[in-house]
Formats: structure tokens, sequence, C-alpha cells
């Protein structure tokens, strides 16, 4: 459309548009060092290697028990560097378990009991899961391990406060981009 | 207001108004849907080798949360097969408008006092109560798509456009909430130009396209909530004036215009789902998940109750409560139910973030079904891909974990910064940032909950 | 216009109308197409109704295929008495298998994968028919030409201290005599009788009562090979470690479920039988009083009204028998030093 015959609020809106756009970059400019402390910090949280506390590694047997749909117990704790033996007793159908992170499983029939042997050597949470297809649940057959402090989850706190402080101390900066 | 058109593109230009690479997709999608209604009655009832069981919910529902809803917020009502069989019947024709064919159908409007989200609650509700037996069963899911699909074209014949899908549809209702926070948008350019123009043929329909099958006069558009991205006032509109626009995500959420309550429970609905079902599908617990599946029982009962009681009045109850102490602490009298309203809208990025970090649960971890059961989809001992034998193999199940930490953190910013806008919104004298902190607190502790139970 | 509009609808529709309808037909085209090639053979937990179909028919010399599925659990396939190898029946996923026999007769085929307690009990039957009936010759049971009887009680009284070992009986110089070395001697005796027979023989009257054990269990020992008790162990692993325990003590995992009281009413099934638990195999009284040819026809035969199941359509000879040799060690220390 040519200019002459445009509406004046198009004008108006490529205006306003411009304005908007130095507005930020000043904002911007301005509260460049809040975003490279924000960024550092975030960094920190998520990166900075959390010393774990020693003890001295053991053999830890556990014995784990599947039955259709659960694990007994489903929640094992052992230590970091610990040699562990999860012993697989199956109380009913063929099962399995597969261990998140660390990429190792077993099957287990009832009968006979399989044992899967390795060193937790990674610190965390892993879950751990049915891995023979057994009955209409088994997707959900679920437990976790825990080898050491859940530091993923210290982390993911530690980023909830830092994201609560951020929020708020950012307010200023989107009112002007929207 | 920083937006850029994408039509200005010629390649975009022509795909979006372009009819013909969106009808094959849609006959595609539609063939597929189909296939899996089929393969949940004749297929094997193992869920895990099920083509409708996986096709539907593991790779449909990964796309749907975890690319289509977030970037092009209700995309996939552009190519969902559901609608599709009643709306070609409705207007007579696969593609263009034909002269003189007014198709079939009574086209009475919807009745106004359900001229809102409701329904779609509750049929979410339903589905989420039995979503365990659905998605581990392959013929109940067959069931529930062959019910949709048959409900909607019932629909088709006596009310007018995309009733169903507006209205009733259970996806809809919470990917037209979460479609607010898409980058993408369908405005008009120039609100005057509309204005001048008398026939509307965007909402009317003309020669070139079908009046919007939404129901929607794209002039007064202001969010995205209802809008299917068809295109078809793309195709009508004489002047040119509608833009498909790349912007801010998250700008809807801040158009105080609209605000409803339906929505605002809509909101809950979701996030407190999410939740339950961190707890029962994900958890360790197994006689929850044994409850959740033996519907009817005493246990399921107790399930139920407890799941409706967590979504429809723990969660909203709490966040009632600190919407109140705002309102009471705060200058301006503003009424704590319009403020519940309002502040719902800062959980919508939370609940996406916590549906997407919830779905990556089990998505990589299952994806690996998908080969088998596209070389076999009714394990009838096809092998047409080649990989029927092949095992399954979870994928990324080291990195799952810290990725689903920082979908979490990032919905959590997200929607503290929405917290701080609509706060703002209410303030005529200088605004405190710490004002909303029991909301903010809320969403902390929600988020700090969802980590625990998804990666804790 | 109009009429080019009215040709490119047509052709629209004709495009929707191959996508949609046009897979799903393609799927079930294919399939009547095929349906002559091989029997569908769905296997579901026995509660669920096991193997279906559960009887099969095939000609002698005639290739009967097999397409396997199960429709819940893992199962595995394996036909009695025959050197087919088992093959595992995974959920959803189909297995072929082309079965040939030389031999007219009846066939068992059976679940090879433990799938719940009630897994023995799923079996089928093929029925090969064949143009010349050659009537076999079955040998009685060994347990009914030695006159045993399977179900009487035969609890011995004695009082270990040790584990009898065949090794240690090397350090004692003696020459058993020759009636004890006959297979027919090994088959018919128990332990105990065997001991006892040895205690009253006065030239080993300066042995203890240990050392006669530990004879007794190096004259086991000799009527077996290693390799048959490796075979027997894994037999044992396979199929009856479930309700007998790994370790043999009848603690398996579904040894609750065959432990019940008897029922007091007649409703129920299982009225007027004994359900029993699974026997413990460590248990020398019960284990000591028991000959070869007992346990062999425990094995062949099943207990009646327990929850044993029968095996001699399942197992050969030979699998029984290195059965019962790994059995005997719970009891002996059956190594012998070379």
């Amino acid at each position: 459309m040519p200019a002459s015959v445009r509406p004046i609020s198009l004008d108006v809106s490529i205006m306003k548009q411009k304005q908007t756009r130095k507005k930020i970059t000043k904002i911007f400019r301005r509260q460049y060092w809040f975003w490279s402390l924000i960024g550092v910090v975030s960094l920190g949280i998520a990166f900075v290697p959390i010393p774990s506390t020693f003890s001295q590694p053991v053999e830890k047997t556990l014995r784990v028990e599947a039955s259709t749909f659960e694990f007994t117990p489903a929640v094992l704790s052992v230590n970091r560097g610990d040699l562990v033996s999860i012993e697989l007793n199956s109380k009913d159908v063929v099962h399995g378990l597969y261990l998140d992170g660390y990429d190792i499983q077993i099957t287990a029939q009832p009968g006979q009991i399989a044992i899967l042997k390795f060193v937790a050597d990674t610190r965390g949470t892993f879950r751990f899961r049915c891995s023979v297809s057994c009955g209409a649940l088994h997707p959900f057959m679920i437990g976790k391990l825990k080898v050491g402090p859940d530091l993923l989850l210290m982390r993911g706190v530690g980023m909830v406060v830092l994201a609560v402080l951020t929020g708020v101390w950012s307010s200023r900066l989107w009112s002007a981009i929207t | 207001m920083v937006r850029y058109n994408l039509i200005q593109i010629p390649v975009i230009r022509t795909l979006l108004t372009n009819r013909w690479p969106q009808l094959i997709i849609r006959a595609f999608a539609l063939g597929g849907f189909l296939l899996a209604i089929l393969a949940g009655f004749v297929g094997t009832p193992v869920g895990s080798r099920n083509f409708a069981i996986i096709i539907v919910w593991i790779a449909w529902w990964a796309l749907l949360i975890m690319v289509a809803v977030p970037l092009f917020g209700r995309g996939w009502c552009n190519i969902c097969p559901i609608p599709m069989p009643g709306e070609w019947l409705q207007n007579g024709s696969v593609l263009r408008p034909l002269e003189n064919k007014t198709g079939r159908g009574l086209k009475l409007r919807w009745p106004n006092k359900f001229r809102n989200i409701w329904l779609q609650n509750v049929a979410f509700t339903a589905i989420a109560l039995f979503s365990i037996v659905i998605l581990t069963q392959p013929h109940i899911t067959g069931m529930v798509l062959l019910a949709l699909i048959l409900f909607a074209v019932a629909i088709s014949f006596i009310f007018e456009r995309r009733t169903f899908c507006r209205y009733l549809c259970p996806v809809g209702g919470f990917i037209g909430l979460y479609s607010q926070v898409s980058p993408i948008e369908v405005r008009v350019r120039d609100t005057s130009v509309c204005t001048d123009h008398k026939d509307k043929t965007c909402f009317t329909g003309n020669e070139d396209g079908f009046g919007c099958p939404w129901g929607i006069f794209p002039g007064g558009m202001v969010k995205n909530t209802n809008c299917g991205t068809c295109m078809e006032c793309l195709r009508t509109c004489p002047y040119d004036n509608i833009a498909v626009n790349l912007r801010p995500p998250g700008t809807d959420l801040l158009q105080q215009r609209g605000r409803k309550l339906d929505e605002a429970f809509k909101a809950f609905i979701m996030l407190g789902s999410a939740v339950v079902y961190s707890v029962v599908l994900i958890g360790p617990w197994g006689a929850l998940k044994s409850a959740a599946f033996a519907v009817g029982s005493f246990a399921w009962w107790g399930y139920a109750m407890s799941f409706l009681a967590f979504v429809y009045v723990l969660l909203p109850g709490i966040f009632y409560l600190a919407v109140r102490y705002i309102s009471q602490n705060a200058p301006g009298k503003r009424k704590p139910l319009r403020m519940f309203t309002e502040y719902a809208y800062a959980l919508v990025p939370l609940g996406l973030a916590a549906w997407i970090a919830f779905s990556l649960s089990f998505v990589f971890t299952n994806v690996s079904y998908l080969w088998p059961v596209l070389s076999d989809p009714f394990s009838w001992g096809w092998n047409l891909f080649g990989a029927a034998n092949s095992s399954w193999t979870p994928y990324f199940s080291k990195y799952i974990p810290a990725v689903q930490v920082v979908i979490l953190i990032v919905g959590l910013f997200w929607s503290i910064t929405v917290i701080q806008r609509i706060s703002g919104e209410s303030t005529l004298s200088e605004h405190k940032p710490w004002r909303p902190w029991p909301v903010i607190a809320f969403s902390a502790f929600v988020t700090s909950g969802l980590l625990w139970l998804l990666v804790g | 216009m109009a009429s080019r509009r009215i040709r490119v609808e047509w052709i629209a529709r004709m495009i929707v109308l191959v996508l949609v309808l046009g897979l799903s037909s393609m799927a079930f085209a294919s399939r009547w197409l095929n349906r002559s090639r091989g029997i569908d053979v769905h296997a579901r937990m026995p509660e669920s109704g096991g193997w279906s179909p559960d009887v099969l028919n095939v000609d002698v010399g005639e290739p009967l295929i097999l397409r396997m599925i199960s429709d819940d659990v893992v199962h595995g396939f394996a036909v009695g008495q025959s050197s087919q190898p088992p093959i595992d029946v995974m959920p959803g996923k189909v297995a072929e298998v082309s079965l040939t026999f030389d031999n007219p007769g009846t066939y068992t085929f059976y679940c090879t994968r433990w799938c719940g307690p009630n897994h023995w009990r799923m079996r089928g039957t093929i029925e090969v028919n064949g143009a010349l009936e050659i009537p076999g010759t079955t040998d009685p049971p060994l347990y009914l030409t030695l006159g045993i009887d399977l179900d009487s009680p035969h609890e011995v009284p004695v009082d270990l201290v040790r584990r009898p070992s065949a090794k240690r009986s090397a350090a004692l110089d003696f020459d058993i005599p020759e009636d004890y070395l006959t297979r027919d001697y090994y088959l018919s005796h128990s332990p105990y009788e065997a001991w006892r027979d040895l205690r009253n023989e006065s030239s080993i009257s300066q042995f203890t009562d240990g050392d006669i054990w530990d004879l007794v269990a190096w004259l086991w020992a000799s009527n077996t090979t290693s390799e048959a008790i490796s075979t027997g162990e894994e037999l044992y692993a396979q199929n009856c470690a479930a309700c007998h325990g790994e370790t043999g003590n009848g603690n398996g995992v579904f040894a609750r479920l065959v432990e019940d009281d008897t029922p007091a009413d007649s409703s129920s099934p299982d009225f007027g039988h004994e359900i029993v638990a699974p026997t413990d195999f460590t248990d020398p009284p019960q284990m000591m009083g028991a000959a070869p040819a007992l346990l062999h026809g425990k094995i062949l035969r099943g207990g009646m009204g327990t929850g044993m199941p029968s095996w001699g359509q399942i197992f050969t000879k030979d699998q029984i028998w290195a059965i019962v040799d790994y059995l005997w060690t719970f009891q002996f220390q059956m190594e012998v030093k070379p």
C-alpha cells in the first residue's frame, strides 16, 4: 500500500517498535552485569563438583523381589564405590531389571535368581525398570537406586532458589519487551 | 510489540496457503488414526507391541507435548484427523468450497451455557482417571479413539463448524490453554482494515475458502486459545490482512482480556494431573499403580477420589489461600476470585514444563518400541522395515534427569516472570516485586515436589 | 471454472480415499492372502487359556508351520521328548517354527518359561497322523516292575552328623561286594537300605556309621556321571526350582501356592486332594528313604492330587535320570577324585 493511503495506525506501530527496541538495548546494557552474574551462579550450581564424604567401599548384596508389577523393595541405597550385587528373584513370571544411567540389565526366571554385579562409581539416583514384558503395567514397573547423596536433586533445588530470586529481580526487564 | 510476520517469506506463504500439503497430511493422519483403531482391536493385547499404544501414547504424545504445543500452539488441530470426516461432510468437499454445495448437517449454534471449556475439563479428567488402563490396554485405546471420532462426526451433523474441537475435545481443552505460550500466532495486521470490510469473509467464507471453522473473528482475536491454525482466514481475506507472526513466547499469558475461570481450572487440572502421574506412574509405589489399574475396585475408588480431591480441591484451594493473602495485603480492592483466575495463568508455563518433564520419563525409554511396531503393526509376523525382532533399548537414560531439571527450572522461572507481570497489572502504585510471594512460593514448592518425584 | 474445480475436488477425494482406506485395507488383504501359510498359536498364561489352539494335527513327514505369539508374558515352546530346541515365545512378537515328525503318534508340547504357578499345566498335543500304525512297545515304568509304591511314606530314621561324601570314602580301604555294584541294586534300594545292608556286613564292622554313609555316597556317585549331573542341574533350575527352591529345600517362589490347607467343603475343586508342600530334597529322613526308582517314578507320573506335574511326556528317559542324579547331590557330596 502506498504511504499516502496507509492508515496512520501502521506508522505509529512501526515507530513504537523502533522505540521499544532502543529501550530494550539500553536496559540490556545496564543489566549486563546482572545477567552475567546470574549466568555464572547458575553454572556454578550446576557444575561445581561436590566432594563426597568418604566411606569405605564395601560389598553390598541387595535382594530384590520382582512381582507384577512392583519391585520389593523398590528403593535401594548404596554408597559410592560399593561393589553391588543385586539379586533379582522373580516371584511369578519372567522379569528383568534395567538400571538407568549404568545401562546394565539382567533377566530372572521364577526359581532362578539372577545376579547383577557392578561397581557403583557414579553418584545420583537412578531408576531401574523391568526390562522384560511382563504384562499390562510392565512399562511402569519402576524402582530407584540411590548411590550416595542425590546431587542432581540438590542442584535442582538450588536452581529453584536461583530461579525465584532471578524471576523477582528481573521483573523490570520483561515489562519493556512485550 | 515485537512481531515478525512469517508470511513475508514466500516459501512459507505458499506452504500455508496451498491446500494440497494440508490435505495430504490430514489424510495421512486419518489413515494412521484408523490403522491405530484397527490395531487396538485386532492387534496383540500386549501394550508395548501394539501399534495403537506406541503410535498414540509414545510417538504422537511426545511430538505433541514437546514440539507441537510449545512451538506451534494449536498446530496439531490443523492436521488432527478426528474432526476431518465430519468437516468434509459439513463442507460438502475435501478441498475448496464448491458452488451450490452447502454440505450436510443442521449447523446449529452451540448453546451459550456450554460456550466454555468446562465440558472439556470433565472430558480430560475422565480420561485421566482411567489413563493407566487406556495407556496399557490396546483395545481400550481403540475404543477411546473410535468413540472420539464417531462422536466428533455426530456432532458435525448437528452443530456448526468445529464445535467438537472447540467445546468438547479433551485434547483441545489443554492445548488451547497451553497454546498461549507459543511463539507463533495468527492475527490481523491492521484492525482498521477489518472495520471497513463489510463482508468479513474471514468469518463467513467465500469462494476461496471456508469461514473460520473455529467460529473466531480474526479481527478481534487477541489470544491463541481457540485458533486451530487451519489457515482458512489466510486464504479468504481479500486484503492480505492476516499475518502469521513470530512473537515472544508466552505473550498471550499477559493478555488481560479473556481470562476465565474455566481456563484457570484447566491450569490446575493439568498441573495436578502431572503431579499425580509422576507419583503413580513414575514412582516406585506398586500399590498405587495396581490401585489405579483395578478399575471399579475399592482401591481404585480410593485412587480416584484422591486424584479428584488433589486436582480440584487441594491444589486450587491452596492457591486460592495464597491469592487471598495477596489480595488482603495489597492496595486496591480486587476480589480474590478474580485474582485467582488471573494468577492461574502464571501456572501455564510450569504446567507445560511439568508435562514435558514427566513425558521425558517414559518417552525416550520406550521409543525403541516404535521400530518393531512399525515393522509389524498387528503382530502378524510381518517385517516391513526389518526391525520386527529388535528389542527394547532405552535411549539417553544417563542424560534424561538433567534435562528434566533444566525444563522444570525454565518453566518455574517463566511462571515467576508471568506472576510478576500479573501482579504489576493490578497495582496502580509502584510495583513491589515480592508482593506476590505466596504464589511464587506455591510454584517453587510444586516445582521442588516434581523434581523430587522425577529425579530424586 | 466450476467444472475444473469439481474435477480437482474428485482428484482430492481419490487421494484421500487411497491414503485413508488404502493403508488399512492393504493390511487385511495381505493377511487374507497369507492365511494358508502356517497356524497361529497364541500363548497365554494358563489362567487365561494357555495355548490356543492346544491340539494340532499334521501328517507324518509333512512340515507343521507354527506362528507363535504370546498375548501376555514371556512363554516358551518345546516338544516333549524331541530334539527340537526350545523357542522363546515373546509378548507381541511372532516366533515361527517348522516341525516335521517322522513317526506318527501323540506328542506333547509345553511351555518352557515359568509364567505363573500353573505354568506346568500349560501343555498341548500334536497328533501326527501316519499311514502305518506301527504298534509300539512301551516298557512299563520302572517303579511298577520293581513293585515300588510311590505314594506310601518312606521316612527313615537317620541321624547324620555330616554330609556323606564320596571323596572321603576313598580313604577307607574297602572293596564293596559285587552285589551292591549292580544297576538293579542301585535302582531298587534306598540309601538307607544300602546303608543298613552294608552295616550288617561283617567285614566292615569296624567302620563308623558315618564312614558307611560315605560308602553309600560313593556307591551312588558311581551310578552317575558328571555330565548327567550338570544336565540335571540345568533341568532342575529351569523346571523344578520354581517350586522346590533353588537350594532344594522345598521353598520355591510358588511353594506357598501349593501348600494350602486341605479344603473343607466339597464345592472346592481340590476337595479330597491333599495339597502338600513341595518336597524338601535337603531333608535326610525323606530322601534317604527313597530309592532312585521311586524318584524316577515320581517325576514320570507326577504326584497324584498334589501340585507335582507328570513329566513322562515331556522329558526323555535320560533327562529324568539326569534330574534324579542331580537330586542326590542335595544329600551326598558326589565328586570322586579321578
